[in-house]
């Protein structure tokens, strides 16, 4: 190839057929669709009928890498998966910290296309362009940390990089993970997916190496990027130091805007409780990191005293926190920690789970639900014993965990009694920790993301960061597109979104320096903003065919109808009329139709994207 | 009886468990600096992470007993400036000095088939360099004879 940064082949793997076949990567399809998110999009337009269900043995799974995988680059340390998520129905991607995906490059692979279904318990072993169908039988039902460690011994490489699922994804668990050494492909029902296929683990190793297009350039920006890295406060001090859960008192405390009893209120009077600071002090072991990334964020905690002494876990990040913690009303750390180490060993989402739960919480008090139907167990928020219990007993999908399994928008459908109102998910997926009432891009973000409730599409940072007016209205469009186009591209070079405070919220000239020395494009910022428009226009083309329109393009009830409480963002919120201003002007600037949602003809064919525009028509779409 | 050879000192690239985070990069820059390019199968470090708390470096630690050399059956290796030296023209890539290192500071190169040893990158170890955590560091060490 005339680009560095890829390795020239996708390798798609038919498990029903036990056979492999490799899909050529052009220096044009390249240019076009970067990698990762790029790449992977394409693939599942072209090769997933949207219409059938997420767990139809047609579905395909993709385990991606960008070109920045293999090498030294900060933050790039990640591999991208996705598929049509059985949570959400639409197209959905996961990205997770793990040095398989430098694997994937070294083993001469630029990613997996995973289709079919296995008749047996199977894990996939790729070796330098060698894929041996190995049985699982004796995996199934086992944790994601003891799968990891029996394909290690059995390989007998304690260095080999395995990504696994857990009972929860065998048992369809709609939001069930991928995870890798302890980080999670966390959100949307990967693992699920990797499930139904009755695919354990995927584990990788290769020989080879990746390269960049000009060392010295890259060297150059290498350096920049040092100098740079320590004049940002979050990624020289924050993260380093407290990693996500220093915004618990950033965002709980200064903002009241930490949703918490189920976003009954979004100030948690017991937040120092639950903060950062409290956790690298009495809980703190050790800085772990993603693979390359001198940062560190990642932090091994454990409960040194109290009720739940012992338990010990890489992470809880900020967002589980929110959702195990405020979110269910527990304060207690040492269930925190223990909550996240057996959601990561069950193999299934934090987030999606919390929100679940606290979900169950309100029903609960609220008496939709009785202990009846919950085999005995008070359900009340606080309940830290039934948050950590309900874990297991979701990933098998006993008594009502297997209607929790089914995620809170299928639960609240079959509880009634109006509970769907606050079922706090936005087209199935649920909301994380970043308020959609006290950030005014986070209420359109949510409402047009790909992914549903999702906070890495947009971002909240630049919110937080005073970039963009929280509160403002005029210009949100605007910003939301600008942060989305951002996410994009740093989702096809797999690259994490901690870049944005360092090269721009939306993309910048800072994003093209970056890109150009490692793959040779000689971008400009225009093409650029082309190709993450291009991607963000057919992931909107898919889920456009599996039924989504305008109307799905919007929040819970409880956003839109009820205020924050109290606390310092008292009285915030976005209501139906403001919400629809907002879309009115980001369906404008996108260049889709604003009664459907849908991309129109022309911006699809100004993308490059004609086959699509022909795909929509043929399939009774008018764009 | 061991005896310290008071002129003569050996490197050592120390590590520590507690500042590690598991990030590599002392693996990609080890094989940036050897071979220009990236890779962990060309890394002469490697560090393994055996559950939440536990990681090992795997790295020549010039360790007094020399299992490579006396593994060797073509004589290969020697002992040369606090470095073990392979002489390509010797070496049949039999693999036996891997096996031999407990430290699991040996690997054969996966083209050239040669076994490759940390050699301190000429006296300024890139590895210890670009430690973001000061997880290693290079010191020297009395050289212990029997």
């Amino acid at each position: 190839m005339k680009y560095s940064g890829y390795k020239g082949r996708v390798l798609a793997i038919n498990l029903t057929t036990k056979k492999t076949s490799t899909i050529e990567v052009t220096d044009e399809f390249a240019r076009k669709y970067i990698g990762g998110n790029g790449f992977a999009v394409r693939y599942l337009f072209d090769m997933v009928d949207p219409r059938m269900d997420a767990f139809d043995v047609t579905n395909v799974v993709a385990m991606m890498t960008g070109p920045f995988q293999g090498i030294n680059s900060p933050t790039a340390g990640k591999y991208y998966m996705a598929t049509k998520s059985p949570l959400t129905n639409g197209y959905f991607d996961s990205v997770s910290g793990g040095f398989i995906g430098a694997q994937i490059k070294y083993a001469g692979y630029d990613g997996f296309l995973i289709t079919g279904k296995a008749d047996k318990p199977t894990y996939l072993f790729v070796e330098d362009g060698k894929v041996e169908f190995r049985p699982a039988e004796k995996l199934w039902g086992k944790l994601t940390g003891e799968t990891q460690e029996m394909i290690k011994e059995e390989v007998g490489d304690p260095n080999l990089c395995v990504s696994a699922i857990g009972p929860a994804g065998e048992n369809l668990v709609r939001y069930a993970c991928v995870i890798t050494e302890y980080r999670a492909a966390g959100r949307g029902g990967v693992g699920a997916v990797l499930g139904s296929k009755k695919l354990k683990a995927i584990a990788v190793r290769g020989s080879g190496t990746n390269e960049v297009a000009d060392p010295e350039a890259y060297e150059a920006w290498m350096r920049w990027y040092k100098e740079e890295a320590k004049k940002v406060p979050g990624i020289a001090v924050g993260l380093p130091t407290y990693g996500t859960p220093a915004l618990v008192a950033s965002i709980g405390k200064m903002l009241g805007a930490m949703g918490s009893y189920n976003h009954q209120t979004e100030f948690f009077q017991n937040w120092e409780n639950i903060s950062g600071e409290r956790l690298k002090k009495e809980f703190w072991d050790k800085d772990t990191a993603c693979p390359a990334c001198p940062i560190a964020c990642s932090k091994v905690f454990s409960a040194k005293s109290g009720k739940w002494k012992g338990a010990i876990s890489e992470g809880p990040e900020y967002e589980t926190i929110y959702s195990l913690g405020s979110m269910c009303g527990i304060d207690d750390l040492g269930a925190i920690i223990k909550g996240d180490s057996l959601c990561d060993e069950w193999g299934m989402d934090t987030v999606t789970y919390g929100v679940m739960v606290s979900f169950l919480m309100e029903a609960y008090e609220k008496g939709l639900i009785t202990k009846e139907n919950t085999d005995g167990v008070e359900f009340k928020f606080g309940n830290d014993d039934a948050m950590i219990a309900y874990i297991e007993k979701t990933a098998k999908r006993e008594g009502i965990g297997n209607l929790m399994a089914e995620g809170s928008l299928r639960a609240a459908r079959v509880i009634g009694g109006g509970s769907e109102r606050f079922a706090i998910q936005v087209k199935g997926l649920e909301i994380p920790g970043h308020s959609a009432r006290a950030l005014r891009g986070m209420a359109l973000g949510y409402s047009t993301a790909t992914r549903g409730g999702s906070h890495h599409d947009p971002r909240p940072t630049g919110e937080y960061a005073g970039a963009s007016d929280r509160k403002a209205v005029e210009g949100k469009a605007a910003w939301v597109i600008g942060t989305q186009q951002m996410t994009t591209i740093g989702d096809s070079l797999v690259n994490c979104h901690f870049l944005e405070r360092l090269l721009g919220f939306t993309l910048t000239q800072k994003w093209v320096d970056m890109i150009n020395p490692v793959t040779g494009f000689g971008y400009t910022l225009e093409e650029l903003t082309t190709v993450a428009e291009r991607i963000l226009d057919l992931e909107r083309s898919f889920n456009v065919r599996t039924g989504i329109r305008r109307k799905d393009d919007t929040l819970p009830r409880r956003f839109l109808e009820e205020p924050i409480p109290e606390g310092p963002s008292q009285g915030m919120h976005t209501d139906e009329p403001t919400l629809n201003r907002m879309l009115d002007e980001f369906y404008a600037l996108k260049g889709w139709d604003p009664k459907t949602g849908v991309p129109t003809r022309e911006k699809l064919v100004r993308m490059g994207l004609e086959d699509v525009a022909d795909c929509l028509i043929k399939s009774g779409i008018s764009c | 009886m061991s005896v310290v050879v008071a002129q003569e000192k050996k490197p050592l690239i120390r590590f520590d468990i507690k500042k590690c985070a598991f990030c590599k990069i002392c693996e990609l820059s080890c094989s940036k600096y050897h071979y220009k390019k990236f890779g962990d199968s060309i890394s002469r470090i490697t560090i393994i992470r055996k559950g939440p708390l536990m990681f090992k470096c795997h790295i020549c630690t010039r360790c007094e007993k020399r299992f490579c050399i006396t593994a060797c059956p073509t004589k290969a290796l020697s002992y040369k400036g606090g470095n073990i030296v392979v002489d390509p023209k010797l070496c049949n890539s039999c693999g036996d000095c891997v096996k031999a290192c407990p430290f699991h500071g040996i690997k054969l190169h996966p083209e050239t088939k040669l076994p490759i040893i940390c050699d301190l990158c000429d006296g300024d170890p890139s590895c210890v360099k670009d430690c973001p955590k000061g997880a290693l560091s290079l010191v020297w060490l009395p050289e212990v004879r029997k």
